[in-house]
């Protein structure tokens, strides 16, 4: 089977949000230009001319690159594969900067689904995250794009210090009354290398309580679905006909090609990371030599147990022959024994000829995970 | 080979005084090995040596030395000097006529100085004392010498000056060997007798073993027997080590080397057996050595039970190369089939876990050391205790004995009241103070021996800054108020967790256990209470609240790779995990109980 998805990563933020340690750079878009000729060079290896079903920009901010250049990444982009008619064409935006301009570009170029950076509607929380939109944004924004881009999924940031189960609500409900397509909700992180995490350290962060991070997601899961957009995959949640097939492809152990520094690619049980820094990628790139970081080569066993882990995130879970076509392995003589444990458990359960998470089981979900892995 | 060509000689110092350094000047001044091939410490290839800068095991050597026109034969043993290794040092002193007593020109005469000196001595060996290390920017020359003179008994006065790091006055130690070390006294007339002083196990060739010959010879293709073993072979090899095992075809009286007959058996060979001819025997055999008294002993268990098997024959071999710790098999509710081993102290413990991970490759789990302790039923019978669980209940015990020491420091004499005070704490009785010069004292308390191994020699080094030193001798067993603590990890007994420990302490320690058990043992679904007890009464308590969130939100195209990183850590760490009914306890778990022996 050909790949036929692709990602492409655009490194570039006005600032660094004291959360995140995504690959990125804050406040150096003089280095677009040279983003644009590594990402061609990289376009170049590619074969023939492949058709594509689904082709996601994340970021970093892909909309803070000036519409001109823009365009110019998008053109190398299509210049290199077709996308098929009823293709999936998603581009990550920011609420504070997706310009009408920019808007323009996008749709001319065959955009067909915005994601947005909405986090909060709450402007303490916003500040907190060092976001740097307000809540009226959000509206402002979506009410500019939707017209052109009617499939608008929001994210949303729970269990940030000094939030309030309370504010968590009213910003669901926010976040409902917006008519988004698709909604997708994180648990803060605490990660190494972050502000965040320093500040944590030193004393100065409080990290959410388990309880009420686990009452937070409790509660979107309840309040999303009641609303009809149901849960399809732990942090996701879609109206009928709009789960995220890009990210589907991931989940299903699909091949991908991926662009641009810290992106990932998947054919054929090679998973090949960039380089995470932006510059030493460009670096690389540009002077012709690999912008390889790491390559990991799966074996069957590893695929599989991959397979059934990324599987039982999404609340469809797995069905067992189909398991064993896709991986080769039958599910019982791989982890039959250890399910039936997490069954017991009430961690997993058997529904209409699948296995899936419990409720219990998504708060726990990286428990499962580990033990299925053993 | 002419016996009055032959010395035989150990080099025995307190810890880090620079025997090795010293042997690897001889080797370089002899020619043994070449300047190209030459890093320091050479003789100490375990990796466990080399890890931790020390020696572990005794190492054999034979030199040629030229003196006076004649060529000499010199064999060397390097020997640990770590108070555990002691039974190393004994050993090779049986298979010399000389010993090289190192002291620190700046250190002096330390606690294993005299506790080696002392063992010389018993052998009736000549001693040569050498002061090491002259080129420290600070040396205490002529007060090392009063201590080797008042302390020791031995002639400080006329004892050699060297830095065997930077090769001075080398010569004259060497000189001082051949003029003062004795020839070996053996008849070569006489039947044959030799002394296995070491052995080893090498998986292509079976058993080496290490020979001193006492009388008569030793040919290749010859017929001999154990004679303690009682089993016959045919002589396949002979050599010496210099370093590399260099084959010959005989070794005479006197001399020192090593046999190969192609023994695959571990049971065959043991050390202190005297080898002799077949169809000449020797009468008597050699004396051979006395059994050490283990005194330390902890668990080792297969984390894989499936490793069961291997795991004995990994003891048996490195048994062979170390006579010192014992094993017998055991079973565990909580972690299965595995063996009781017994050591002659902690770092002795350790070295040989980490031999049998490293060397052997065998993954442990090993459950906290304790002493031997003795009872007196109250039926009148008495009991050796090596392991918690063998406690039978209070109602049946009359007297429970623990393990005395008499222990000796010696410590700046600025630092006796810190010492003082340290050995008070821990139950012990004050015997003597001695003045070995004006900043120098000896002070000897009796201390319960498991007040001793576990740290204090570590709180020792750091209420001295480094400057003092201990020794110690167990000398009885004595009645004391001991009870058995048992740890309940939700409900259930972990037999492997159980501890003696004195009533005076037991709940201090029952609260430190369970406060260190509950940072170990990770969260599970559940609440897990975690229990100390004596008896049926609780004396402590910690709660470990159940996991009530684990999951990651962002799984999309390069998370995968970070999470499955993640993953896989978790289930490395697994691995050493044991399930105890619904529980999982990491391996570390185990080892807790050890560190809550000291004060918090
Ligand atoms: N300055 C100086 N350092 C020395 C001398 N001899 C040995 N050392 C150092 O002392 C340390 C210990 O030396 P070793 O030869 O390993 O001592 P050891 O007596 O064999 O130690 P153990 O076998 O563990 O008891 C090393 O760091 C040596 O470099 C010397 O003459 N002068
Ligand atoms: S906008 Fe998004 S990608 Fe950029 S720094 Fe903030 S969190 Fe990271
Ligand atoms: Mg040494």
């Amino acid at each position: 089977m050909p790949t036929r998805s692709a990602y492409i990563h655009v490194p570039f933020c006005v600032h660094r949000c004291g959360y995140c340690d995504f690959t990125l750079v804050a406040g150096r878009d003089e280095l677009m230009g040279d983003f644009l000729k590594a990402i061609e060079i990289e376009l170049s290896h590619v074969e023939g001319r492949p058709v594509l079903d689904t082709l996601f920009f994340g970021g970093g901010t892909p909309t803070q690159l000036p519409p001109d250049l823009l365009r110019q990444l998008i053109e190398l982009i299509r210049s290199k594969f077709d996308l098929a008619s009823d293709a999936e064409f998603s581009v990550e935006g920011n609420p504070a900067d997706l310009s009408d301009a920019t808007l323009d570009v996008l749709v001319e170029a065959g955009v067909n689904r915005l994601s947005l950076g909405a986090q909060s509607f709450d402007d303490a929380t916003l500040k907190m995250l060092e976001r740097d939109h307000r809540g009226s944004d959000i509206a402002d924004c979506l009410a500019r794009a939707r017209e052109r881009i009617p499939n608008i999924s929001l994210d949303l940031i729970f269990a940030v210090p000094g939030q309030s189960l309370e504010l968590w609500r009213s910003t669901l409900d926010e976040a409902i009354q917006l008519e988004p397509t698709h909604l997708s909700t994180y648990g803060l992180t605490f990660e190494k290398g972050t502000a965040f995490w320093t500040r944590r350290e030193h004393g100065d962060l409080t990290q959410a309580d388990e309880e009420l991070e686990r009452d937070m997601y409790g509660l979107a899961m309840d309040v999303l679905d009641e609303a009809g957009l149901a849960q399809y995959e732990i942090s996701s949640f879609a109206r009928p006909g709009f789960r995220s097939r890009h990210n589907q492809v991931y989940w299903n152990g699909g091949d991908f090609f991926g662009f641009g520094p810290g992106a990932a690619s998947y054919q054929h049980g090679r998973r090949i990371l960039n380089h995470r820094s932006v510059t030493t990628w460009l670096k690389r790139v540009l002077a012709g030599e690999s912008g390889v970081g790491e390559t990991e080569e799966l074996s069957p066993e590893d695929r599989a147990r991959e397979l059934l882990v990324l599987g039982l995130r999404q609340t469809d879970g797995i069905e067992a022959c189909e398991f064993e076509r896709r991986s080769g392995i039958e599910l019982q003589t791989l982890v039959g024994e250890s399910i039936e444990r997490l069954v017991k458990q009430n961690l997993l359960e058997h529904a209409n000829n699948r296995i899936r998470l419990t409720r219990e089981g998504r708060f726990l979900a990286d428990s499962v995970a580990g033990e299925l892995l053993v | 080979m002419d016996a009055s060509l032959i010395r035989n000689f150990s080099i025995v110092a307190h810890i880090d005084h620079g025997k090795s350094t010293l042997a690897d000047r001889f080797l370089l001044m002899t020619g043994a090995i070449t300047a190209r091939e030459f890093k320091e410490q050479i003789l100490d290839d375990l990796d466990v040596e080399r890890e931790r800068g020390i020696t572990v095991k005794a190492r054999t050597v034979a030199i040629h030395y030229k003196h006076e026109g004649k060529t000499y034969e010199l064999n060397l043993i390097d020997t640990p000097g770590h108070v555990d290794f002691h039974y190393e040092v004994s050993r090779s002193l049986a298979a010399c006529e000389g010993a090289l007593l190192l002291v620190d020109a700046f250190q002096g005469v330390q606690a294993q100085t005299v506790a080696n000196a002392y063992a010389a001595i018993e052998c009736d060996l000549e001693i040569i004392p050498v002061i090491n290390k002259i080129d420290l920017p600070v040396t205490r020359v002529e007060e090392v010498m009063d201590e080797i003179e008042t302390v020791l008994g031995l002639d400080g006065l006329s004892s050699l000056q060297i830095s065997a790091k930077n090769g001075i006055n080398i010569e004259a130690v060497l000189k001082a060997i051949v003029e003062q070390v004795p020839p070996p006294a053996g008849d070569p007339d006489k039947p044959l007798r030799a002394l296995v002083f070491d052995s080893k196990y090498d998986g292509y060739r079976g058993v080496v073993t290490y020979l001193r010959v006492m009388d008569g010879s030793i040919k290749k293709g010859q017929r001999i027997t154990y004679m303690k073993g009682g089993t016959a072979h045919e002589v396949l090899e002979l050599g010496q080590f210099r370093p590399a095992m260099t084959p010959c075809n005989e070794l005479s009286t006197g001399q020192v080397g090593y046999m190969l007959c192609g023994i695959k058996d571990l049971g065959m060979v043991h050390v202190g057996d005297t080898v002799t001819d077949r169809s000449v025997p020797a009468t008597t055999a050699l004396p051979g050595y006395q059994q050490p008294q283990q005194m330390v002993f902890c668990g080792m268990y297969p984390i894989d039970a499936t490793d069961f098997e291997h795991l004995r024959d990994e003891l048996q071999k490195m048994g062979l190369n170390d006579a010192s710790f014992s094993f017998q098999p055991e079973t565990s509710d909580a972690l299965g089939f595995g063996f009781r081993c017994g050591f002659l102290g902690m770092l002795h413990m350790e070295i040989i876990q980490q031999r049998l991970e490293k060397e052997a490759a065998v993954d442990l789990i090993q459950t906290a050391p304790n002493v031997t302790y003795e009872l007196l039923t109250r039926s009148g019978e008495t009991i050796l205790i090596d392991n918690p669980e063998d406690v039978p209940d209070s109602g049946q015990i009359e007297e429970f004995r623990e393990p005395i020491a008499r222990v000796t420091f010696i410590v700046p004499s600025d630092r006796i009241g810190v010492i003082l005070q340290m050995c008070e704490d821990r139950r012990g009785i004050y015997k003597a103070t001695e003045y070995l010069g004006p900043k120098r004292a000896q002070i000897t308390y009796e201390l319960p021996l498991a007040e001793v191994i576990y740290d204090m020699h570590d709180r020792l080094k750091s209420a001295t800054q480094g400057y003092g030193t201990m020794d110690y001798e167990i000398i009885c067993y004595r009645n004391s108020d001991l009870v058995k603590m048992d740890i309940l990890v939700k409900g259930v007994r972990v037999d492997a967790l159980s501890t003696i420990s004195h009533r005076s302490t037991s709940e201090k320690r029952g609260r430190t256990l369970v406060k260190r058990l509950k940072n170990e043992i990770s969260k599970h679904q559940f609440e897990i209470a975690i229990q100390a007890a004596i008896g049926s009464r609780v004396i402590a308590r910690e709660t470990i609240s159940a996991l009530r969130k684990n999951v990651t939100a962002k799984c999309y195209g390069g998370d995968i790779t970070r999470k499955r990183k993640l993953w896989a850590k978790q289930r490395e760490g697994k691995k050493r995990m044991k399930q105890f009914g619904q529980v999982e306890i990491p391996q570390k778990a185990f080892l807790s109980v050890l560190e809550s022996s000291s004060e918090e």
